[in-house]
């Protein structure tokens, strides 16, 4: 290992006993508390901020870029229940319309993510030796970049954005971190017996990629795979904020977050608020739902008593 | 790839830790090998920096010279064509682009008509003074925080860290400063809301007060994700048998953490600390942007949204550098403070093979 990766660092103790880290993650830390964490509320709150995010065009017809001049800039009120914006469109119908392209390009990058990193890093994990160097020399050249400024290089090329371009931007450019403990969780489960045995049985590749090694590093992975579709949701925000994400037409999560630096002016607390409280109450939930993914294997408690 | 070979291979002999030598051999030896590795990393970063560029839309000439094109003459513009050889095959423009590199000539900035370097002369020693600042004091913060929680570990005080702290995490950086600017400079008005220095003013006084903001926002958003690394890690060190050894022995719980565990964990924190690097540098970007900070971080996201391939390939290289200058010095320190380091960094593999 070269070069680390700034997310999710897997730093390697220092020999000897090496519990099998608790669920591959990375800052692995053997949870004290070993009772995995009920995650009950969370998944309930994001599911129903989902589907209603999602069926936002059946309950809360009409069009989000709706410009209502009779009400510029009005707070919280009966016909506005989250208040209007400087051009008067509905804050209620935006963020629930916003909140549609933002969870849609979490999950769409998460997806492409997860996809590419099982691939290279199972190929990385079965190859021989110099193949499996050299791929994983290149993720740590690629990860030596932050990934933002792929993001924002990449997006410069491709010109006008949508929401289908940003996420699969967002996508190809963090897989690297999954790649590497897919691999590494490969190559640990390659020299398991029961794999030895499927494949001196005759066993195709195909066939124990997608029966004995895959079930294997689905659990270790899907924390991160989760925790991935909140930091997509992040990064469509950022740039959205900086201005070269979606364009302001575009209603999303980032967009209306980027509004708030106008409303700072003319002190609209609710634009400000509101949108932010919505993007943070869904990724309180998805870390949740990660953490509770990863407190499965738990360490005994600590010597210093 | 034949399947029968899967779960075969043996634990492979590895020759890099053979014993060579005397220490400070050893030394200078993996020194060598590392300014290897920096070398040609940079050059492969460049390589894909150079395609990354090309690929960009619009006219490479008018990237390279800006509006000076327009004002060429036919004639001219295909010397300048033929000088960068953009009439050859891309390898032999790479090695033209290269050469220009060599020599300190990154071309012309698209955006500020000067030349790429002089633009970022300029601004280097601002992002340097706010990165620099956030990074430190991110740590010098974390560590503590993390050795406070590991050794409180599911104690009150650390659940409710652990929760608050979680719960920080998810707030993007740029929203804290929003926050900050709304709170501090719109309010109270008690802090500029922006910039590196006021109009007319410099001293350094000027600079630490608008330094103040930006490195407060950087600490929030970063302090909770290294400390819980940290806590985890030395966590994981107080599951270490030696512990319940010196335990029994009657050494003191403060001895115990301080002394012996702390001593262990300094080369996985030196670790934490360089591979942090790019993720501290791409969040003051973003906060420089957010703060309107005069640094390298608002100079890229601008020529990305003006257009400027020239200055946004330049700082993607230089940005690359930086990272990969400081993993090769955080592994060569942390190999220097505990020489199972190296064994370790070549061994992670089959360790953890083996292990099943």
């Amino acid at each position: 290992m070269i070069l680390g990766n700034n997310k999710n660092v897997r730093v390697l103790d220092g020999g000897g006993r090496r519990k099998r880290p608790a669920s591959g993650l990375a800052p692995e830390c053997p949870a004290i508390d070993s009772r995995p964490r009920r995650c009950g509320v969370s998944v309930i709150v994001l599911i129903s901020i989902a589907l209603l995010c999602a069926s936002a065009g059946l309950w809360l017809p009409g069009n989000p870029a709706y410009m209502d001049f009779d009400a510029i800039s009005a707070p919280p009120g009966a016909g506005h229940p989250f208040g209007t914006d400087q051009l008067g469109r509905d804050l209620f119908r935006m963020v629930f319309y916003g909140g549609r392209v933002s969870l849609f390009i979490g999950i769409v990058a998460a997806g492409v993510t997860a996809l590419i990193a099982v691939v290279y890093g199972a190929v990385s994990g079965l190859a021989g030796k110099f193949a499996d160097d050299v791929m994983m020399r290149a993720t740590e050249l690629l990860l030596s970049i932050p990934s933002i400024l792929y993001v924002v290089s990449l997006q410069a090329i491709i010109g006008r954005p949508t929401a289908l371009s940003i996420a699969l931007v967002i996508g190809v450019t963090s897989w690297m971190n999954i790649a590497k403990i897919v691999r590494s969780e490969v190559r640990q489960l390659r020299r398991s017996e029961y794999v030895t045995a499927a494949a001196i049985s005759g066993a195709k590749l195909s066939y124990l990629l997608r029966r004995h090694l895959f079930p294997n590093f689905l659990p270790p992975i899907l924390f991160m795979v989760i925790s991935n579709v909140g930091q997509a949701i992040i990064a469509e925000a950022t740039l959205s904020f900086i201005g070269i994400g979606l364009p302001q037409n575009v209603v999303s999560w980032g967009t209306l977050i980027a509004l708030s630096q106008d409303a700072l002016l003319t002190n609209s607390w609710w634009i400000i608020l509101i949108p932010v409280a919505f993007l943070i109450t869904v990724l309180v939930c998805i870390a949740n739902i990660g953490e509770s993914f990863r407190t499965a294997g738990a360490a005994p408690t600590s010597y210093l008593i | 790839m034949k399947a029968v070979s899967v779960g075969l291979n043996l634990p492979r002999q590895k020759g890099f830790h053979l014993r060579r030598g005397d220490r400070k051999s050893d030394i200078v030896y993996s020194a060598g090998i590392r300014a290897l590795q920096f070398a040609v990393f940079i050059f492969l970063l460049s390589v894909i920096v150079f395609v990354l560029a090309r690929l960009s839309p619009g006219d490479p000439l008018a990237a390279y010279y800006g509006e000076a094109v327009e004002h060429m003459s036919t004639a001219q513009k295909d010397a300048a064509a033929a000088r960068l050889s953009l009439d050859r095959p891309i390898i032999e423009q790479y090695i033209a682009w290269l050469k220009g590199a060599l020599h300190g000539d990154f071309g012309i900035s698209y955006q500020y008509k000067q030349p790429v370097t002089d633009v970022i002369g300029k601004l280097w020693p601002n992002t340097l003074a706010l990165g620099g600042l956030a990074y430190v004091s991110t740590f010098a913060l974390s560590i503590p925080l993390g050795i406070f929680c590991a050794s409180r570990g599911g104690s009150f005080a650390d659940r409710a860290l652990c929760r608050v702290g979680a719960a920080s995490s998810v707030v993007p950086a740029f929203f804290i400063a929003l926050i900050f600017i709304l709170v501090f400079a719109v309010g109270l008005h008690i802090l500029p809301s922006g910039g590196a220095y006021s109009l007319g003013g410099g001293g350094a006084a000027d600079r630490a007060i608008h330094l103040v903001m930006p490195v407060a926002v950087m600490i929030i958003s970063h302090l909770w994700y290294y400390s819980y690394m940290i806590r985890g890690k030395i966590i994981e060190e107080l599951h270490k048998d030696y512990v319940l050894l010196l335990r029994v022995k009657g050494l003191s719980r403060t001895r115990i953490l301080y002394r012996h565990c702390l001593k262990n964990a300094l080369p996985m924190l030196v670790t934490i600390m360089a591979v942090s690097v790019p993720h501290i540098i791409a969040g003051t970007y973003v906060v420089e942007l957010v703060f309107g900070y005069p640094g390298l971080g608002t100079l890229t996201f601008e020529s990305a949204r003006l257009h400027d391939y020239n200055m946004l390939s330049v700082m993607t290289l230089l940005t690359g550098a930086v990272v990969i200058a400081a993993n090769i010095a955080g592994q060569e320190i942390s190999e220097l403070l505990d020489p199972r380091m190296r064994h370790d960094f070549e061994m992670s593999v089959d360790d953890e093979e083996v292990a099943v």
